[in-house]
């Protein structure tokens, strides 16, 4: 997983500027797609571009090697907590399971 | 201080209502509010509205609202700013009179939705999303974003499901006595409970419905007897993964603190309150971050009446966006409306004589919000 560091800042999206000093000198880094649960929901009334694979679990993962958090999809059900990692990359998601 | 004032309102039954077009809501509402305010020269006009385009095929609501009322060559717009749209154009208006170019405002709202289909509608809100994000893409949706929210605040704090449903009972309870509301059936904290799951753990009950309905409001330098003490908003962040704490929506704290710093007030000094109860844990969360409770413990707060009509703090006495409904470009106004009549003293559920009034309008997750703090003077 790419991060992009400014001060403080640390997030999986560049921004322009930093939202919290408004510089724009980002450290790239690459860390390891390995983190844990933070929290999540299983949704069962998808909008209709998602409608064919509802219920599917979106689930807030905290990177374990950066300050920051990815939005991710995983087919199991989780808890707060659990291990998890990236299994794909689908249509611009990022696709997480249980280790 | 604004040195603003309000006039006049007007505002539809919320709900379904497939025998009017989006376009005779908008004009019964604000044809309403005209002859509220007494009738007098309207200057310009804003009104909110979300999804006009994209599941009605409407836009040019400003200049609809010029024309079919007469009101002549004025200038008009439409403000979007998702669910905070109504809230937004109301600002729009207080600081069009603010800066001299305007004497008298006429502010509407205005959503239909019921005619869609719950997958279009869902796919159009959605659009409030940054819609080129893996977010997005990962299938989020606003519910989910307030479910991902309730289980990590369970987690931290205790709070169970029973705490959103005791919400969203206390908002029904509300909407009953309220006869423009969308839902005046009453329910039971059981089938609250019991609810078909929409994005666990929030249920049927926990969300907001889809709604017909619009409100506006006349608003003027002229004086009148509710003077519109502060106006704030901010925007927040667009994502919910660039968080700082997914427990706190930053975009409500900070317009409520704003708002109170230009109104020269504090959160305790508010006598009753409307907030934006898209989801029932939103309104835990806002009553947090508006000051009226410690963070975190909004839970408690509800759990021991304190937000009920009866409490020392009563929120959503409209029955809130659980229960009056929510047309998303109205939902800000009709908060306004509300309070306004809160104030002149005829309100549904009449909270005993309030003097300070604070309305708080959320767009997005956390994208947008809004909060004007009235005065009966």
């Amino acid at each position: 997983m790419k991060t992009y560091q400014c001060c403080n800042n640390v997030s999986i999206t560049k921004k322009y500027f930093c939202p919290e000093c408004g510089g724009n000198e980002f450290v790239e880094k690459e860390v390891s797609d390995h983190g844990t649960v933070y929290s999540f929901t299983k949704i069962h009334i998808a909008p209709a571009e998602f409608a064919h694979i509802a219920p599917y679990n979106v689930v807030l993962v905290d990177l374990d090697e950066a300050d920051c958090k990815v939005t991710t999809r995983i087919s199991e059900d989780v808890s707060i907590g659990d291990n998890v990692t990236l299994d794909r990359v689908e249509d611009g998601a990022y696709i997480y399971q249980k280790l | 201080m604004t040195e603003t004032y309000i006039h006049g309102i007007g505002m539809t039954r919320f709900g379904t209502l497939p025998e009017f077009t989006m376009k005779q809501l908008l004009l019964d509402a604000c044809s309403e509010a005209i002859i509220d305010a007494g009738r007098p020269k309207i200057d310009a006009v804003f009104v909110g509205n979300f999804l006009g385009g994209s599941i009605s095929n409407q836009e040019i609501l400003g200049a609809i609202v010029a024309n079919d009322l007469g009101l002549g060559y004025i200038p008009s717009a439409k403000v979007e700013g998702a669910c905070a749209s109504g809230g937004i154009a109301l600002r729009q208006g207080i600081l069009g009179i603010l800066s001299g170019e305007y004497d008298t405002v006429l502010v509407a709202g205005v959503e239909k939705m019921k005619h869609a289909t719950t997958a279009n509608v869902t796919q159009g809100i959605n659009a409030a999303m940054d819609t080129n994000s893996n977010e997005k893409h990962a299938g989020l949706t606003f519910p989910g974003f307030f479910g991902v929210l309730a289980n990590r605040y369970f987690y931290e704090t205790g709070a169970t499901k029973e705490h959103l449903a005791r919400v969203a009972l206390k908002n029904r309870e509300n909407g009953v006595n309220n006869p423009l509301a969308q839902f005046q059936k009453p329910t039971s904290l059981e089938e609250i409970m019991n609810a078909r799951m929409i994005t666990d753990p929030l249920g049927l009950f926990d969300c907001s419905p889809m709604t017909d309905g619009a409100a506006a409001v006349v608003l003027s330098r002229k004086k009148s007897p509710i003077h519109i003490r502060s106006t704030a908003q901010v925007s927040g962040p667009t994502q919910m993964q660039d968080a700082q704490n997914l427990l706190s929506i930053p975009a409500i704290g900070e317009s409520g603190r704003i708002a109170y710093e230009k109104a020269g007030v504090g959160p305790e000094d508010i006598d009753v309150v409307e907030i934006h109860d898209c989801f029932s844990m939103t309104e835990i969360i806002a009553i947090e971050e508006l000051g009226f409770f410690s963070r975190l413990e909004g839970w408690k707060a509800v759990e021991e009446g304190r937000t009920k009509v009866t409490g020392d703090k009563p929120v959503n006495t409209s029955g809130g966006l659980l229960s009056r409904g929510h047309p998303i470009g109205a939902t800000g106004i009709a908060q306004i409306y509300q309070l306004v009549r809160q104030l002149r003293g005829n309100a549904a559920n009449q909270v005993n004589n309030p003097r300070l009034a604070l309305a708080q309008n959320l767009g997005g997750t956390g994208s947008y919000s809004t909060v004007h703090i009235l005065e009966r003077v």
